[in-house]
């Protein structure tokens, strides 16, 4: 939606709960970088990928091996595969496109939170944080998992510091950690329950520098904004905390060797320190000073200038949002219903959350009607004005009028075909291959000969019915499935069942037709017979349900024959 | 058959003249709407005798026959992939069909006048369509369920068309004006052109960028609109359009041409820059209604009315 027309200023944050989405109970969201698609990893350990355009199902990912909840879900950087990791420690790599799952592997323990490397077209590696020990980047070809160092003692070298902690240093951490990669993948920074952040090369696992969190409480969550700009920390002590990113965006463990070639003064932990305040430079803390609040989850906006804190303890649904000045603009307040994940679209002024319950809740602004738009010449103001009118403005013939005509410089060389790139993805060197939507198949009107009696059949007809609805419906009724029998039997059936109209028998006289319909269409002979009787039950179709019927059904009905 | 216009040759690539193909004979009565599809494999052709006809564009054989309308098709689109069409009816409905089985897939109803125009997005999730209801309506395409009813204009909508990325829609209507709404929200964005009592709006489409609106009003005018200033810059003149809801396209396989149907029963190609008349193809025997451009190859479709209800393809001389 970069579109010049569409009014800048509007694109602020969001204000209400615009619709919500129903399916299952969902865990855990995720956008793909485009938002046109949204992933949600449910509770019976399928993921669903929502048209977001449309609000419909685009894809269902089910796994008969996997019923466990879903923990995580992640998109590829070209969307074309997810990622998704479950309570029974599985991570599971879907291509998107033909619902397919690539690979399977099972860990050691449940993966709380799960990233796809940003670079690589088909996806190999993911960073996977465990419940309680360190993270580890999982090889999906393999299976083979390397951990992350967590922690850095402090008589190391601060070379091979890496070596020493997995989990062989006698003390295996317990508690949780974060971990996330930088823009292009070349860099881990863990967040550890000592409440330091790591710089960790991903190429040689190396750590390069730390960044001490004040207060030196657990850190939950660390994110970066989606241009690498920024990273914030959600730590236990209540507190959001926004970094500037001095890093280059490219070539950053380059960059890294030679801060620290240059901090030669000081070794082991001091150096690392001194490295890692050259990196990531605090700018802003958020809380919630009064209330205390532990934040659940954090994010950025798609752009980067809001930051969004959402809580969900007792019971609250609730989603602040600050410019990254430190300004609090908005609280929204949702349902009683506890929070569980947020996403922030990555283009749009809307937030996405979901609900204990798997509700998922989309948040967008409050639209108001733009009456300008309808007319270019009304000017909407401020307040009252005293009009002047012009010279010439009452004339007959006013002289102003002939000088609009002349302003239109028709030689002025035209453009009709390139394309702008567009800005907010200028970092997709190869766009085209990136996966934005699925192919929307129409859901065939079940039976052609349905739609004749109108809209409201359609309704059942989706509710309920989908396989062979005929045999079903003759067994109800206690007559033997034969598709042969007299079609002169099934119209009475199902004028039968329109004298009792109870909810139930109302679904079920649909099929009825449906199923006379179908065999009129096996048993090609007695067609005229249908036809003759056909027409009394459509009559009473027809009043039964004050359908529009056209005049022109019974000719139609060759069409089908 | 085609006949040279009389301005000086535009800039590289030279044009090259366009010569009758073939004509198609299939339809009973006037045929509405001519196009190709996005991947340039296939050609179809709606027809005031309720049926749409799908031909390859290579062989142009007949593959299959859409028929299920109870009233005249106006006005058709293809999907992204060439799979289905969604075709607008004077039935009130629209209907997308499997291109290439013919099979009636999904009936739309809603609207209550002629569906008059329709138009697929890019992602070719949602359809819009505009009607003689006076409404602008979008649908989502895999439930048949409309998403937006807009009371978009004062008179038949008889144009809509969105924009590249599915943003924006641009419509038209014989109320004199022309607008263009937030596919997302339905909103209003902008009045393009909003004069009182001004000519019918009877065709409007966006430039293959994005950038511009081609709008073709009952004035005989046929102009390119800059929409975010809201100035016209281009105006193409020389056909005749007064009536019908006459259908016109961007030629980008070779050099950048603007083509339209007319009512003097030629269909007329304009340099885009210069605006001049490069070539009038003279064959149909009525009104041509719709033009299409093959999206790779130089080759144009167009379709005549009820004197005429041939759809002719034209190509270029190698």
């Amino acid at each position: 939606m970069n579109v010049s027309i569409i009014d800048p200023l509007q694109g602020d944050f969001p204000e209400i709960i615009e619709e919500y989405l129903e399916h299952g109970v969902m865990k855990c969201i995720a956008f793909n970088r485009r938002g046109t698609l949204l992933a949600a990893g449910c509770s019976d350990g399928t993921c669903v990928i929502w048209d977001f355009e449309t609000r419909g199902i685009a894809k269902e990912l089910r796994d008969k091996d996997s019923v466990c909840p879903i923990t995580c879900v992640c998109w590829s950087k070209y969307g074309r595969h997810v990622l998704v990791s479950a309570t029974d420690k599985s991570l599971t790599l879907w291509d998107v496109v033909n619902g397919e799952k690539i690979t399977r592997i099972t860990l050691q323990q449940t993966t709380l939170s799960a990233r796809l490397h940003p670079s690589s077209r088909v996806p190999s590696v993911c960073l996977a944080c465990p419940l309680s020990s360190a993270p580890v980047l999982v090889d999906l070809n393999t299976g083979s998992t390397t951990v992350l160092p967590v922690s850095v003692s402090d008589t190391g070298n601060g070379v091979v510091p890496a070596l020493r902690n997995k989990f062989s240093d006698g003390s295996p951490p317990l508690t949780p950690t974060a971990a996330c990669f930088n823009k292009y993948g070349d860099l881990i920074y863990v967040g550890n329950s000592k409440g330091e952040i790591l710089i960790v090369d991903y190429k040689n696992i190396q750590v390069h520098g730390i960044v001490p969190v004040s207060g030196g409480a657990v850190i939950k969550n660390i994110v970066f904004s989606r241009n690498g700009q920024y990273l914030l920390t959600n730590s236990n002590d209540r507190t959001i905390r926004v970094y500037e990113n001095h890093l280059p965006q490219k070539d950053g463990p380059a960059t890294l060797d030679e801060l620290s070639r240059t901090v030669d003064e000081v070794h082991g932990m001091e150096k690392l320190k001194a490295v890692g305040s050259k990196c990531l430079i605090l700018s802003r803390e958020f809380q919630d000073s009064i209330n205390r609040i532990h934040w659940k989850t954090t994010c950025f906006s798609g752009d980067g200038e809001w930051v969004v804190g959402a809580s969900g303890s007792k019971g609250e649904h609730k989603i602040y949002i600050w410019d990254r000045a430190g300004h609090l603009v908005k609280i929204l307040e949702g349902p009683k219903e506890a929070l569980m994940d947020i996403a922030w679209h990555p283009v749009n002024p809307v937030v996405v959350s979901v609900s204990v319950t798997g509700l998922v809740y989309i948040w967008a602004k409050d639209y108001t009607e733009n009456w300008s738009a309808f007319a270019p010449d009304f000017k909407e103001l401020e307040e009252n004005e005293e009009y002047v009118e012009r010279e010439d403005e009452f004339d007959l013939v006013p002289d102003t009028e002939k000088v609009k005509e002349s302003n239109v410089n028709e030689d002025e060389e035209v453009d009709i075909f390139t394309v702008e790139k567009d800005s907010a993805f200028s970092d997709s060197d190869m766009s085209q291959e990136e996966l934005c939507f699925l192919p929307a198949v129409p859901c065939p009107d079940s039976l052609e000969l349905q739609d004749k009696y109108g809209g409201s059949s359609s309704k059942l007809v989706d509710s309920n019915h989908s396989g062979s609805p005929f045999s079903e419906e003759a067994g109800q009724n206690g007559q033997p499935s034969n598709p042969a029998s007299s079609p002169l039997e099934a119209v009475g059936n199902s004028m039968g069942e329109d004298t009792g109209l109870t909810e139930s028998s109302k679904r079920r006289r649909k099929p009825s037709e449906k199923g006379l319909e179908l065999q009129a269409e096996k048993v090609r002979k007695p067609i005229k017979k249908i036809k003759a009787s056909g027409k009394l039950s459509k009559a009473k179709n027809k009043s039964m349900e004050e359908q529009d019927t056209s005049n022109g059904e019974y000719g139609d009905d060759d069409v089908y024959m | 058959m085609a006949s040279r216009g009389s301005s000086q040759p535009p800039p590289s690539p030279p044009f090259r003249a366009y010569r009758h193909y073939k004509s198609l004979t299939s339809h009973k009565q006037a045929v509405s709407c001519v196009k190709f599809s996005n991947d340039g494999s296939l050609l179809a052709s709606s027809s005031l005798d309720k049926t749409l006809i799908v031909y390859s564009s290579q062989t142009l054989s007949s593959l299959s026959h859409l028929i299920g309308h109870s009233a005249g098709v106006s006005d058709f689109s293809w999907s992204l992939d060439s799979h289905y069409i969604c075709s607008a009816s004077d039935d009130k409905t629209l209907r997308i069909w499997d291109a290439r089985s013919g099979e009636s897939v999904k009936t739309l109803r809603g609207h209550s006048g002629f569906v008059f125009c329709v138009d697929f997005n890019p992602q070719s999730n949602l359809i819009v369509s505009g009607s003689f209801d006076e409404t602008v309506r979008v649908w989502d395409v895999k439930t048949g369920k409309v998403i937006h009813v807009i009371r978009a204009h004062a008179m038949p909508v008889t144009s809509v068309h969105f924009i590249r990325d599915g943003s924006i829609i641009v419509s038209g209507s014989h109320d004199g004006k022309c607008k263009i709404w937030d596919a997302a929200t339905g909103a209003c964005l902008k009045t393009l052109i909003d004069e009182k009592d001004g000519p019918a709006v009877s065709f409007a489409k966006f430039s293959p960028n994005g950038k511009f609106v081609l709008v073709a009003t009952l004035d005989d005018n046929l102009r390119l609109w800059n929409y975010s200033t809201g100035r016209y810059i281009k105006n193409y003149l020389g056909h005749v359009n007064k009536v019908y809801c006459i259908t016109s396209t961007f030629s980008v396989t070779n050099g950048k041409y603007i083509v339209s149907g007319s009512e003097d029963h030629c269909v007329y190609i304009w340099d885009l820059q210069g605006k001049n008349m490069v070539q009038k193809l003279v064959g149909h025997t009525d009104s041509v209604i719709s033009v299409s451009c093959h999206p790779t190859e130089n080759k144009i479709a167009s379709a005549g009315l009820d004197n005429d209800r041939t759809v002719r393809i034209w190509v270029q001389d190698t």
